[in-house]
């Protein structure tokens, strides 16, 4: 085993982000070398996705001692359901750089996204709760800062509104887990905050365990977000810059729906089979809700903003579905649905950068001023629309034979999700990128050789993901079964 | 032969495609390519298809198996393993020969007909996918990858019908094949997941699910059955998914007859032969779809005679033939629909170009109204859209009356006597509304003609071949009465729901009918619109002409509701009520604060008060706790 890899993959932007940050260094060289320090974690993840076995348990383990007297310790490791979400994470934050190559933000930012990269990298690798309750607030500093300093409109209250309305939802987080930890501790006569000790605990009554389930999950439900949880979601993506929206959209909301089936799942498996068909209700009701509701949007970033609320609740649909259809079809849109949302405001992005902040009214004609732009655009769009030969399909059909099985009716109405995104998405399409009107885009430029680079990079890991999923799926399906079969059956039975 | 050649029929043209798409990025980024190496590129693809789907049919034919190619798992979940796999059986070989052959004519007709158009390159980019998608569809070995061609057939629909993307109608009518498409494909996905769980689980290409179909219970059947249908309703625009063809006829006129013939809407009629083992156990599903595809061949023809624009016509006679075609599949003829499937694609690929040579000389024209007296200025094309036009009305000996005759001969065996009266008053109208086209565009005067725009090879050269095509493809599928075997019955055996022998004196006498009937069309066709009148402006009107309005009716329910309701959810729910709970919720803490706030009033009696407090019941705790 690698000692110490994960630990260089989380700390290495950090330790980066501090140098830069201390060295009078200009802003170029601070993205540079940022740049160079993403390829570098980038390719330490792929070793891992290569060495990576085809088991189920937790591999590549860091355990030490953090905290000993209260038994807080250091510990990581890595299963298929975070080995693909953070293949994702380290493969989209460097694509996202050579989209905000051109954004001439200060030092800060860059220096920035170096530290959200370590908070997101290390939540999702946390197998201690204290310690992932570290990781999960530090992460969203940088977003804070992302935001408030180089936001546009209302940013400061939309800053505050995002980091008021998670913290309080973390809060709940917070206590459950001290609870978890004292109830351990009355137990064995030991502190832990490991899961791998929490989910041995056996004297919580069942009343308790439902009060802590719905701790962890009001603050996963707000950043994921389900309804009613999301009306700051809407608010945050219009005011956010390029950068801090992909973060938020591409990569942290689904650290929402990676922590319910990381820590809630395990902890609770009895509330999570009991609560279940709320959650999977929500989240077909969500998918249907937020696809209504984004149609009429006339900004862009706020009809994606409902988008991704609409999908990440058929996400969240899949892994209540308690069978394997479901929790591979949710480990697989996370993905795809990172990869196209995060692709699609990444070229928002270059939109707005050209030709300013617009309603969607104000767009139109752009396809012939930047084709390359158009092809992309429409490449991510397809995704999002679940057409069959992109990795939109393949997790959307699973999560419908998912639901299916859990129940036929929901199955078939889960099914609607063929329309809901092809709705909106071709009328926005229509409207902003390809009929002329009589706005003035000739500013508009095409996308450089970086962002062509870049972007179809993606769009063809979105693609050979659709046409043979199976080479991205047999990695992770020890871990699903692993997740249904021993966690799951076996936490029932006790 | 080795079986992996399946997957290059598929392989060549998508790999065509994307080759032709880099290009023309290239080449209108970068540097300019001719458009001689994309004419290059674009034609070999077809062609070769076609000469590889030669080999497998020759093959075939000379009793080898059936081709099963399988290079990969497509998807293993939970121990079920979906195969990306392609089959080679005589239907899929038999659809693939005329959707190569059509294909190929049309691209090369396209090359004359797209030339000097600035988006040369991606036309046939997108052409090729649209192949590709196509013989995906058909070659797949199971209803999922099926699906993926399906699907990609009708992305490419969007692609081709906005072709001239700056125009929003043409986007318009691009966004609603693809929208109306999804409604049918939501059809088949949840016939398709119902389908996996109750037999795929066993096994899900079309040989597993063959045997182990008559595990399922029949109620089960007929809502796979009805749900595959829907799907099949919106790919071959059936009622009341119909909305889209005559709307796809924005994209440019190759486009319209790659879809209308080769590829596209054929795919729900070959869908449903495909799953023949399904449809066999579930006759009454049969029956309805046998009566959408009536009563959808009488609507459409019925429309079809007062729409004035060329291609509007053509579109509605379409959907009208495609109803025949589910008369038949629906009536278990699976063979005799396949056999209409393929003489339509030879006159209608014929009526298409021609109507498309037409609107070219006449310098893009559309309105028949406004054309007339060409035949002498377009003899050839003439002459080709007159056996086109004797062949979809049912005149024998041409294509058409072959398939059509059969279809109302196998109705009237199944005792299905409305449908056979539908079919054959449909007949009638066919002949009056195709005659009525030919005639106001060919004959009369017009004095109002312009200079005539020269039409190369590449757009004459096709129409030949297609019109010999038009002529003789009815002579596979003789009847009985002609002769002992029926090459297409013969060839699809497995599909032809069993022999239906008939007095041929009683075959004679249908054809007789359907002969009469079809010449008292064009007779009515030719005494009002022969000699017509170019002096007096037309003005079509009323309810047919306007399509019964359907368009708008959809329009209101469909596209206004939901954005109503889309407004409602974000305005007056999401901002009015959720959003405001929130900021109250958030209010109040402030004002919490504030009191709170209060407290802090920089005394210092006050704070030694507060101190004094915490102490002493935090001391209190402590005695009570320990005490």
């Amino acid at each position: 085993m690698d000692i110490g890899l994960l630990s260089f993959i989380i700390f290495l932007p950090l330790i980066v982000s501090f140098i830069l940050l201390v060295l009078p260094v200009g802003m170029k060289i601070t993205r540079n070398i940022a740049f160079v320090t993403t390829i570098i974690v980038f390719l330490l993840s792929l070793s891992i996705f290569f060495k990576f076995q085809l088991t189920d348990y937790m591999q590549f383990r860091e355990f030490h001692p953090w905290i000993s007297s209260y038994g807080i310790y250091y510990s990581l490791g890595v299963d298929g359901f975070s080995m693909i979400i953070l293949m994702l994470i380290t493969t989209l934050i460097p694509l996202g750089y050579l989209f905000l190559w051109k954004t001439k933000k200060s030092k800060g930012y860059w220096a920035s996204m170096l530290l959200i990269q370590t908070g997101v990298t290390g939540a999702l690798l946390s197998l201690d709760l204290v310690l992932f309750y570290f990781f999960w607030e530090s992460m969203l500093l940088p977003v804070f800062m992302i935001i408030g300093i180089y936001g546009t409109g209302n940013r400061i209250f939309s800053t505050l509104k995002i980091t008021i309305y998670t913290i309080m939802g973390s809060l709940f987080m917070l206590v459950s887990i001290l609870y978890l930890g004292v109830a351990f501790y009355n137990e064995f006569g030991v502190w832990s905050f490991q899961l791998s000790d929490l989910v041995q605990i056996t004297t919580l009554s069942n009343f308790e365990r439902t009060l802590l389930f719905f701790g962890f999950m009001i603050a996963f439900a707000i950043k994921i977000p389900l309804f009613p949880f999301h009306t700051w979601l809407m608010q945050t993506y219009s005011n956010s810059p390029t950068g801090g929206v992909f973060i938020l959209s591409a990569i942290m909301a689904k650290l929402g729906i990676y922590g319910i089936v990381r820590f809630v799942l395990p902890l609770f498996p009895h509330q999570y089979v009991e609560f279940a068909p709320y959650f999977v209700g929500l989240g077909v009701f969500g998918l249907i809700y937020f696809g209504i509701a984004a149609l009429m949007q006339q900004n862009i970033k706020r009809m994606f903003a409902y988008s991704s609320a609409s999908h990440l609740a058929f996400i969240t649909a899949g892994i209540f579905s308690l069978n394997a259809y479901g929790m591979t079809g949710a480990a697989f849109l996370i993905v795809a649905h990172a990869m196209a949302t995060g692709g699609l405001f990444l070229l928002t992005g270059t939109i707005e950068y050209d030709l300013g902040i617009r309603s969607i009214s104000g767009l139109g004609g752009i396809a012939k001023k930047a084709p390359f732009l158009t092809v992309a655009f429409a490449l991510m769009l397809l995704c999002i629309v679940g057409l069959p030969g992109t990795n939109g399909f393949v997790s959307e059909l699973l999560i419908i034979f998912g639901l299916f099985e859990y129940n036929h009716y929901v199955g078939v109405i889960s099914a609607l999700t063929v329309l809901v995104a092809a709705s909106f998405m071709f009328w926005l399409f229509q409207r902003a990128i390809l009929v002329k009107t009589d706005n003035d885009v000739s500013k508009m430029k095409d996308l450089d050789i970086k962002e062509i680079v870049g972007i179809f990079g993606l769009a063809a890991v979105i693609i050979a993901m659709g046409l043979y999923p199976h080479w991205f799926l047999y990695k992770i399906e020890p871990t699903i079964q692993h997740y249904l079969v021993d966690i799951l059956k076996v936490g029932i039975g006790s | 032969m080795n079986s992996s050649l399946l997957a290059w029929i598929i392989l060549i043209p998508f790999i065509s495609s994307f080759v032709l798409g880099a290009l023309y990025l290239y080449s209108i980024s970068i540097k300019k390519i001719n458009d001689t190496i994309f004419t290059f590129l674009a034609i070999l693809a077809p062609i070769t298809s076609f000469l590889i789907g030669v080999a497998f049919f020759l093959s075939l034919k000379n009793g080898a198996t059936d081709y099963m190619y399988e290079p990969y798992t497509w998807l293993g979940v939970n121990g079920y393993i979906i195969s990306m796999g392609f089959l080679g059986d005589k239907l899929s070989i038999f659809m693939v020969l005329f959707v190569t052959f059509i294909g190929s004519t049309i691209h090369v007709y396209a090359a004359g007909y797209m030339k000097g158009d600035e988006g040369y390159g991606k036309f046939f980019s997108y052409f090729n996918l649209f192949m590709a998608s196509m013989l995906l569809l058909v070659l797949a070995n199971s209803p999922i990858i099926m699906f993926i061609g399906w699907e990609g057939v009708g992305l490419c629909s969007y692609l081709l019908i906005g072709f001239y993307f700056t125009e929003p109608l043409n986007v318009v009518a691009g966004n609603k094949a693809f929208i109306v498409n999804r409604v049918g494909d939501l059809g088949f996905i949840i016939g398709l997941v119902i389908m996996f769980f109750y037999v795929g689980k066993l096994g899900f290409d079309y040989y597993a699910l063959e045997d182990y179909i008559s595990l399922v219970p029949t109620s089960i059947l007929t809502i796979i059955g009805i749900a595959l249908f829907v799907g099949a309703m919106g790919k071959s625009a059936q009622i009341p998914l119909y909305v889209w063809l005559p709307d796809a006829m924005a994209g440019p006129t190759p486009v319209s007859a790659l879809i209308h013939a080769a590829t596209m809407v054929t795919a729900g009629v070959y869908m449903v032969a495909r799953f023949h083992f399904l449809y066999d156990l579930i006759p009454h599903v049969g029956e309805f779809m046998a009566y959408i595809g009536a009563f959808s061949a009488l609507f459409a023809a019925i429309i079809a005679m007062r729409q004035t624009d060329i291609k509007k016509i053509l579109a509605y006679s379409t959907i009208s033939q495609l109803g025949y075609m589910f008369i038949a599949v629906g009536l278990g003829a699976y063979s005799t629909g396949l056999f209409h499937v393929f003489t339509h694609a030879f006159f209608k690929a014929l009526l298409f170009m021609g109507a498309g040579a037409v609107i070219i000389a006449v310098g893009h024209e559309q309105n028949i109204f406004k054309m007339g007296g060409l035949r002498k200025k377009l003899p050839l094309v003439y002459s080709v859209m007159l056996i086109a036009t004797l062949a979809i009305s049912g005149i024998p000996p041409f294509s058409g009356f072959f398939s059509k005759d059969e279809i109302l001969l196998k109705a009237y065996r199944h005792h299905e006597y409305l449908i056979y009266g539908i079919g054959l008053f449909t007949a009638a109208l066919t002949a009056y509304y195709m005659f009525r086209l030919f005639f106001v565009t060919f004959h009369g005067k017009n004095y109002k003609q312009k200079e005539m725009h020269y039409l190369s090879w590449s757009m004459k050269a096709p129409l030949l071949v297609l019109a010999f095509g038009a002529t003789v493809a009815g002579f596979v599928g003789l009847p009985e009465v002609f002769s002992q075997t029926n090459l297409i019955d013969e060839w699809l055996k497995a599909y032809s729901g069993g022999a239906l022998h008939v007095e041929h004196t009683t075959e004679i006498m249908f054809m007789g009918i359907s002969v009469v009937v079809g010449l008292a069309g064009i007779v009515v066709a030719y005494v009002k619109y022969f000699k017509y009148d170019f002096n007096k402006e037309i003005q079509e009107s009323g309810i047919v002409y306007n399509k019964f309005y359907i368009d708008e009716v959809y329009h209101f329910i469909f596209v206004r509701g939901i954005q109503k309701l889309s407004r409602f959810i974000s305005v007056d729910v999401d901002d009015g009520v959720i959003d405001k709970a929130v900021m109250s919720l958030c209010g109040g803490f402030i004002n919490m604060g504030r009191r709170i706030g209060r407290m802090q009033c920089a005394n210092t009696r006050v704070y030694a008060f507060f101190m004094l407090l915490g102490i002493s019941s935090f001391s209190l705790y402590l005695i009570l706790k320990l005490g």
